[in-house]
């Protein structure tokens, strides 16, 4: 065999690994983009619940005054969760695990402030009452939506960058693994009533 | 023993075959969608609950609704729902067919499930701006629950969508079935044109191209050969006409004799094949003005429910 043919080949080889390269490369930038809209869409549904929780506070404050231990405690729980912000290009899995029990304390004192609420009947009689809590059902059943979708998204682009001979690359360009939603503790337990 | 166990057989048998006709527990995956086989049709009612006069009424709205605005809409009245839960059930359902245009996500589903007493009103992406959650819960509180309460499902379900299509109509910025459509039919037609159009210049092709043929004079090598006389003969049992042409050229008046045979089922055949062809295709158009197909929209989980 020539020295010249030799080179060629080397050179071929060379060439379609580039290839391969280019593409696997395209291939997880797109993926990490769609994983970064699925989490702008997560904050943006979380921001929409915090949105909404001073016009709640506000409701109930009128005809339940005297609660103001939980009232309070749904203020804090968001002030605290509105700074806790996660980099869409740092999604590690202990930042989003951070996110994800902050902003479950602000779920777990919304639930404790309905709860009060049924035992104001003229409260639930409200039309405002009844719209807000509406729209704040509406918005944790979007957050449960936006998480699954983001999960999904997460975990086809993991999967990518873990599968070989992806891998490669993705270390060579530092692609790595994204944390994704677990299931919320405490989510099992059914909620407490007390008579 | 064994009468036994050929009694329980047949009383197993009984159930299951019995059980379906009286209460019918639906999934997403086993509700009927009237709407798949005629797009006239957006009111799913397969344990009758509602009056034929209502249905027609809705069906009525919702069709207007599609045509004006483009919000397409799945309205289920049941008598039992697995599990119990209406947004799931409604989640799944959109999920499932991707109901509502892609371009704008204007899917409406709205479930009464009178045996669970849940109902829900789920909005698709692109509605959940005409259709807020609270807007949502305000017609089920003024509108629908007072009707729910008495047992009166079809004002109930009437009242529901007067509300909703107010609210629809209110809404410029919601495009009408007739801005998507013409731009799909307009594609359709152009490109049957040119089918048309390139099958005629194929034929026409192979026309001219067994002409060009049979007029080539093997003595000066030239084009110049034209048909001066010919006859054909028919034998029938075999399905063969023959074609005895005599061929004479203009240029050294060569003459040469061309022999020919046609076969007459073949012929036939292909003008079928033909035939069928178009019919398959004028079919396939004439198909989707009876069934109608969802656009693939999709559901953030907006709108609003409850129980009564």
């Amino acid at each position: 065999m020539k020295k010249s043919s030799i080179y060629l080949i080397i050179a071929a080889v060379v060439v379609l690994c580039g290839f391969y390269g280019c593409n696997t490369y395209n291939g997880l930038v797109s993926q990490d983009e769609n994983v970064s809209r699925a989490w702008a869409d997560v904050e943006a549904q979380y921001q929409r619940r915090a949105d909404l929780i001073p016009n709640l506070v506000n409701t109930v404050k009128g005809y339940a005054a005297h609660e103001s231990e939980t009232l309070q405690a749904v203020v804090e729980a968001r002030t605290k969760a509105t700074q806790v912000t996660v980099d869409p290009t740092n999604l590690t899995p202990e930042k989003l695990a951070e996110y994800q029990a902050a902003q479950g304390e602000v779920s777990q004192a919304l639930g404790r402030l309905l709860a009060i609420t049924e035992n104001y009947p003229d409260l639930k009689a409200n039309q405002q009452f009844s719209e807000l809590q509406a729209q704040l059902e509406g918005t944790e059943n979007r957050i449960a939506e936006s998480r699954r979708l983001f999960n999904e998204a997460a975990q086809k682009y993991n999967v990518s960058v873990r599968s070989f001979p992806a891998n490669l690359f993705a270390n060579m360009f530092g692609f790595s693994t994204k944390g994704n939603f677990k299931a919320e503790a405490g989510a099992e337990k059914a909620p407490e009533v007390q008579f | 023993m064994k009468k036994l166990c050929i009694l329980f057989l047949l009383c197993a048998a009984q159930l299951c075959a019995v059980t379906p006709l009286l209460a019918a527990t639906y999934t997403p995956d086993n509700l009927p969608i009237p709407y798949l086989q005629d797009k006239t049709q957006y009111v799913s009612n397969p344990d009758g609950i509602l009056s034929q006069e209502t249905v027609d009424s809705l069906n009525l709205w919702l069709g207007q609704m599609e045509t004006a605005h483009g919000v397409q809409t799945v309205l289920a009245v049941v008598e039992r729902i697995q599990g119990g839960e209406a947004y799931d059930f409604c989640m799944e359902l959109g999920r499932k067919y991707g109901i509502g245009r892609k371009d704008q996500n204007s899917g409406l589903i709205i479930l009464l499930s009178t045996g669970d007493r849940v109902y829900y009103i789920l909005t698709g992406r692109g509605l959940e701006g005409t259709l807020p959650d609270a807007i949502c819960k305000r017609i089920e509180n003024n509108q629908m629950l007072p009707a729910l309460r008495e047992g009166d499902w079809d004002e109930a379900m009437l009242a529901t969508v007067r509300a909703i299509t107010k609210y629809v109509d209110g809404d410029d910025s919601l495009v009408g079935l007739a801005d998507f459509d013409n731009e799909d039919d307009t594609a359709a037609l152009i490109a049957f044109i040119l089918c048309m159009l390139l099958g005629l210049g194929l034929i026409g092709f192979g026309v001219w191209y067994d002409n060009y043929k049979k007029s080539y004079c093997p003595s000066c090598k030239q084009h110049k050969m034209k048909k001066v006389s010919g006859y054909t003969t028919t034998n029938r049992r075999l399905g063969l006409r023959s074609h005895h042409d005599t061929y004479k050229c203009s240029h050294c008046f060569f003459v040469k004799e061309l022999h020919w045979d046609e076969d007459l089922n073949s012929g036939s055949g292909s003008a079928a094949a033909g035939g069928a062809l178009g019919g398959s295709f004028f079919g396939r158009g004439g198909g989707g003005s009876f069934g109608g197909s969802f656009g693939g929209g999709s559901f953030g989980g907006g709108g609003a429910g409850g129980r009564f």
